[in-house]
């Protein structure tokens, strides 16, 4: 396993920002707690446009009302708590629950334990997938109208449509340098999202699932690159509690129908950095 | 009276192969109106999903009223305290609307004080000193407290003029 060096050059001047209609369009959403933000690429000025971005928005808070174990009367919270059946909760949340419930089981098989809601104080409690999960849900919306977009809810960003020219980069936050990235990273039409989980985030929120102890990690910060947002936040919040067993795992995995998989680079707490082969470091600035 | 999710994540023996091929899809809000999907798509939606559209209103966008708003101007907002630490939010306006938006300060406060105290930041091999400089479009990293990042952001654009 190899970690490949991004040059480190001389800072380059901030680019031209080109003709009006072509700079993005960002839009705000403060839901689940945090911002996040919705970006349509293009030359977009329309009233379809705001269309979409409301419609976007609609689903992650829609998610939140029905995922957000802050709210004592959300579905989420009363099913976890015992007060209600999942067969006596809306419908529709209903099959949401089921879901995301579903999804949380194999990603805790597939993570060997790392990642496991039900091993969570108060209840099962899938928040280290919904973000993903919704996120990916508002891009859909976006997506269904032809748009090339990216919605970024801190953590968690996931892209569709055409890419910019120099294609999809990322940046990944650095650990302990104020406005700094850890590295640069490149996707695509099928690495179309990216999770990490950090203990600078909130300091120490995670909960080891074997011991059920508060810790801050195993890693300064795990980051996971791949096809969908829900599986890659799942697969990063296991890979920041638990460390290189997970970081093994992910290794292991075998490839998806459809030719995508997942990737994982890991930072440790004194700067050690790890990657699965694939990770897609970009290669050098422009 | 069972309910199933419509969306069986089909498992193999070792119980992978459903979620490693799982795409969400955008279709079923769980509560409020549904109405049926509008706009023509510029291309064609691959994952075939349905989009819900709610009566039309624009989303509430951060924009300055002013259609006389200078080009590309960035502003970086105050610097907020919050449960966990500080943040600050730079924002870019150019013919009125938001461009772009990044968080260039970030700190968690038990997170950073014991590096800081032994003046020892590890480096890391392929790092950017300055995310400005790095040509992208997003950070992954974090998870802002909703408040003091629109307590910065709201500050910065009412410097943009």
């Amino acid at each position: 396993m190899t970690v490949r060096r991004l040059p480190t050059g001389p800072d380059t001047a901030p680019a031209d920002p080109g003709p009006e209609q072509a700079r993005p369009r960002v839009h705000v959403e403060h839901v689940m707690g945090t911002a996040v933000v919705l970006t349509v690429h293009g030359a977009h000025d329309g009233p379809e446009v705001g269309d979409a971005l409301a419609g976007a928005c609609r689903m992650l808070h829609d998610a939140d009302e029905v995922f957000s174990t802050w709210n004592p009367s959300s579905p989420m919270t009363r099913l976890r708590r015992g007060e209600a059946r999942l067969d006596q909760l809306d419908p529709r949340a209903a099959e949401q629950i089921s879901e995301v419930l579903e999804l949380c089981r194999q990603a805790c098989s597939l993570t060997e334990g790392w990642f496991d809601p039900w091993a969570l104080p108060g209840g099962v409690d899938p928040t280290g997938l919904v973000k993903g999960w919704a996120i990916e849900r508002a891009l859909a919306v976006l997506d269904a109208r032809g748009l090339t977009a990216m919605v970024n809810g801190g953590g968690d960003i996931a892209w569709c449509g055409q890419p910019p020219d120099g294609g999809w980069r990322l940046g990944i936050r650095h650990p302990w340098v104020a406005d700094g990235l850890a590295c640069v990273v490149v996707g695509d039409g099928v690495r179309r999202a990216i999770a990490t989980s950090a203990g600078y985030e909130r300091g120490a929120h995670f909960v080891d699932p074997f011991t059920g102890e508060h810790t801050m990690g195993a890693l300064a910060s795990g980051t996971v690159a791949g096809p969908d947002l829900a599986v890659a936040d799942a697969l990063a919040t296991a890979l920041v509690v638990g460390g290189r067993p997970v970081l093994d795992a992910i290794r292991r995995l075998p490839d998806a129908r459809g030719g995508g998989r997942y990737e994982a680079y890991a930072i440790g707490p004194a700067g050690e950095e790890w990657a699965t082969k694939g990770f897609p470091f970009a290669e050098a600035q422009p | 009276m069972r309910y199933r999710a419509p969306f069986v994540l089909a498992a193999s023996a070792a119980g992978l192969a459903g979620i490693l091929s799982y795409h969400t899809h955008g279709t079923t809000l769980a509560v409020g109106s549904q109405s049926p999907a509008g706009g023509a798509g510029k291309r064609s939606a691959g994952s075939g999903a349905a989009t819900t559209t709610p009566p039309a209103t624009t989303a509430p966008d951060h924009t300055t009223p002013s259609s006389t708003a200078a080009a590309n101007q960035t502003v970086t907002g105050p610097t907020v305290q919050y449960g966990y630490g500080q943040l600050a939010v730079r924002v870019t306006v150019s013919g009125g609307r938001i461009t772009d938006v990044s968080v260039p300060v970030l700190q968690v406060a038990e997170y950073t004080s014991q590096y800081i105290a032994q003046q020892a930041i590890p480096m890391l091999k392929g790092q950017v000193l300055s995310a400005q400089s790095a040509k992208i479009q997003g950070v992954s990293g974090a998870t802002y407290t909703s408040q003091a990042y629109d307590q910065s952001l709201q500050s910065a654009l009412t410097r943009v003029k």
